[in-house]
């Protein structure tokens, strides 16, 4: 365990990135909290404070996720290339640490530690956000975001969505590591070219569509998994708000489908499929020391 | 004792290109090697063989490990500067100071920053800031603190200037250095190193051509400089090799006669680098 941890906070020295941008996004946040607009509309209802109030508070959240998705998705691609881009694996691979040791606590960086750090940056700011937003619209706006079963829920969503996303993007995480692990150089071009040649190839030859249909599956296929449908109408609420009909759901513990994600054969068919992947990755790490 | 290092029919192939060829050696403990070859004769594969960066065909055991399968555990008694340009340039000196001492059990970081102190490197300094004498300070600070059975060093010195070379090797003899100690060391700066080296390993196109302590050169080898008028005397004596130098041809002998050599000249013991050029010239001829 002490191993993990030292690699893990030696991908932090590496990766600078992974609570900068964090704090940057955050900081932008909180300034145009200070210095933005604030429109105050009137909210009379407990229903509509409560709309409103989970709709901003998980808006604040919003650039985070996306950026932390687009960042860990090419830290995944680079983390094995960049030791051999710079030779520095002849250094790693001088201390007593496995390979398998690395490539886990890499893979465990990109898929929990940076979605992780971007988490508890999107609450700090969230936090910051709504006093300032509070302060400044007096008492008009400002009780809406301190709910305490909301933010609560805010935690537990995301908490969800991080492990979740882990266990449903693990193909996709695993591919990307082993592209790092083997390419010689261009690994966005690797990690895309293959799946795009066999797309094609198919498609020529056999007129078909199953890669493309595989790919798209796991791509779109993890909210209908691991979330209730709004067709579910119990999840869900509409309230008016200045003559705009909203439909937020009802609570996240309504919303949230561990149950239904976890028995999806879906699931566990990705989840062979990466770990699979993550051995491919492993056992290139092991051979290949050159770029 | 079992030998430290113990390969039999090491052999490393890249597709059709052959870099170790059925290679034997052996390395006793406390000794420091050289393995010697021009570039690409299979020194660097030796290496990475040994260091359980790849994969190889034959025996192999190093500290009585089988390295490809073991690197990790292996590492705990061994350790290499593989090029000192290896360290990563984001890596801060303290931090990487932390990691190491972090990860090895037998790294001594009172060792190392005793080391690191006689420099003048501040520890908040990124690597990549450094200069590549710098550099070598560090990775060797780090390297010598651990308490290694173990030392491997591929072309320690490349790209380095004189002084630092020579600081470099002050540095691995005098601090370092101790009975319980090994190291092996590539080159192809012969002269550089043959002071220093207890043993030496030829190494051509794959192939272990001389596999000797320094002490047994002395007693299989000798060099005799014979003027023009005994050349052919002393050929008759079946030298292995022969060099033409001011007016006198220096002739090398493989178990030789000392008693009958002595009439044609004085008689030396070759030195590494002349014993390298002529076993290899050989080898060549062949």
């Amino acid at each position: 365990m002490n191993t993990y941890s030292w690699l893990i906070r030696r991908e932090f020295w590496e990766n600078r990135a992974i609570w900068m941008v964090p704090a940057i996004i955050g900081i932008a946040q909180t300034l145009a909290a200070l210095f933005g607009r604030v429109d105050i509309v009137a909210l009379t209802t407990p229903e509509q404070s409560r709309a409103v109030g989970g709709m901003v508070l998980f808006a604040f959240g919003v650039t985070f996720f996306a950026v932390m998705n687009l960042y860990a998705t090419w830290y995944l691609l680079d983390c094995l290339y960049a030791d051999r881009k710079d030779r520095s694996i002849l250094f790693w691979k001088s201390l007593p640490i496995s390979d398998t040791a690395t490539v886990l606590a890499k893979l465990a960086t990109g898929l929990l530690v940076i979605p992780l750090v971007y988490f508890v940056a999107a609450d700090i700011s969230t936090v910051a956000m709504a006093f300032i937003i509070s302060v400044r619209a007096r008492s008009a706006f400002g009780s809406v975001l301190w709910q305490p079963d909301l933010w609560l829920q805010l935690q537990a969503l995301w908490l969800y969505l991080i492990v979740t996303t882990a266990i449903w993007y693990l193909p996709f995480a695993g591919w990307l590591i082993a592209v790092s692990a083997w390419a010689k150089r261009a690994v966005m071009l690797w990690s895309i070219l293959p799946p795009l040649a066999l797309f094609l190839l198919e498609r020529w030859f056999l007129g078909t569509h199953v890669v493309g249909t595989m790919i798209r599956d796991r791509l779109l296929g993890y909210i209908p998994r691991a979330f209730h449908d709004q067709s579910d109408r119990s999840a869900w609420v509409s309230t008016v708000v200045d003559h705009d009909t909203i439909t937020t759901p009802g609570s996240v513990w309504q919303l949230l489908n561990p149950v239904g994600f976890l028995s999806s054969p879906a699931t566990w068919i990705g989840v062979v499929v990466g770990v699979a992947l993550v051995v491919v990755a492993i056992q290139l790490r092991l051979r290949r020391t050159e770029t | 004792m079992p030998a430290l290092i113990e390969a039999r029919g090491l052999t490393k192939k890249y597709g059709k290109h052959t870099a170790l060829d059925r290679a034997d050696f052996t390395v006793q403990s406390g000794r420091i090697v050289g393995l010697i070859g021009p570039n690409g004769a299979g020194k660097t594969s030796a290496l990475r063989a040994i260091l359980g960066l790849t994969s190889y065909e034959g025996h192999l055991r190093v500290l009585d490990r089988e390295p490809f399968s073991d690197r990790a555990a292996l590492m705990n008694d061994a350790c290499f500067i593989a090029d000192v340009a290896v360290l990563p340039s984001w890596l801060r000196v303290d931090h990487a100071i932390d990691f190491v001492a972090g990860i090895h059990p037998r790294f001594r970081r009172d060792r190392a920053l005793a080391l690191l102190a006689k420099t003048q490197i501040a520890g908040k300094r990124r690597l990549g800031e450094l200069s590549k004498g710098m550099k070598t300070q560090v990775h060797l600070a780090l390297t010598m603190a651990i308490d290694a059975r173990l030392f491997v060093l591929d072309e320690p010195t490349l790209g380095l200037d004189i002084l630092a070379r020579r600081a470099f090797y002050d540095a691995l003899v005098n601090d370092y250095m101790d009975d319980t100690r090994t190291i092996l060391l590539t080159t192809h700066q012969v002269e550089e190193v043959e002071n220093l080296l207890t043993d030496v390993i030829f190494i051509n196109r794959g192939r272990i051509v001389l596999d000797s302590s320094i002490d047994d050169i002395a007693a299989h080898y000798a060099a005799v400089a014979v003027a023009e008028d005994r050349l052919a005397a002393a050929r008759a004596e079946k030298p292995f090799y022969e060099r033409r130098t001011l007016g006198k041809t220096v002739l090398y002998f493989e178990r030789p006669e000392f008693g009958k050599l002595a009439q044609f000249g004085e008689v030396l013991t070759p030195s590494v680098s002349d014993l390298f050029v002529a076993r290899l010239s050989l080898r060549c001829a062949e």
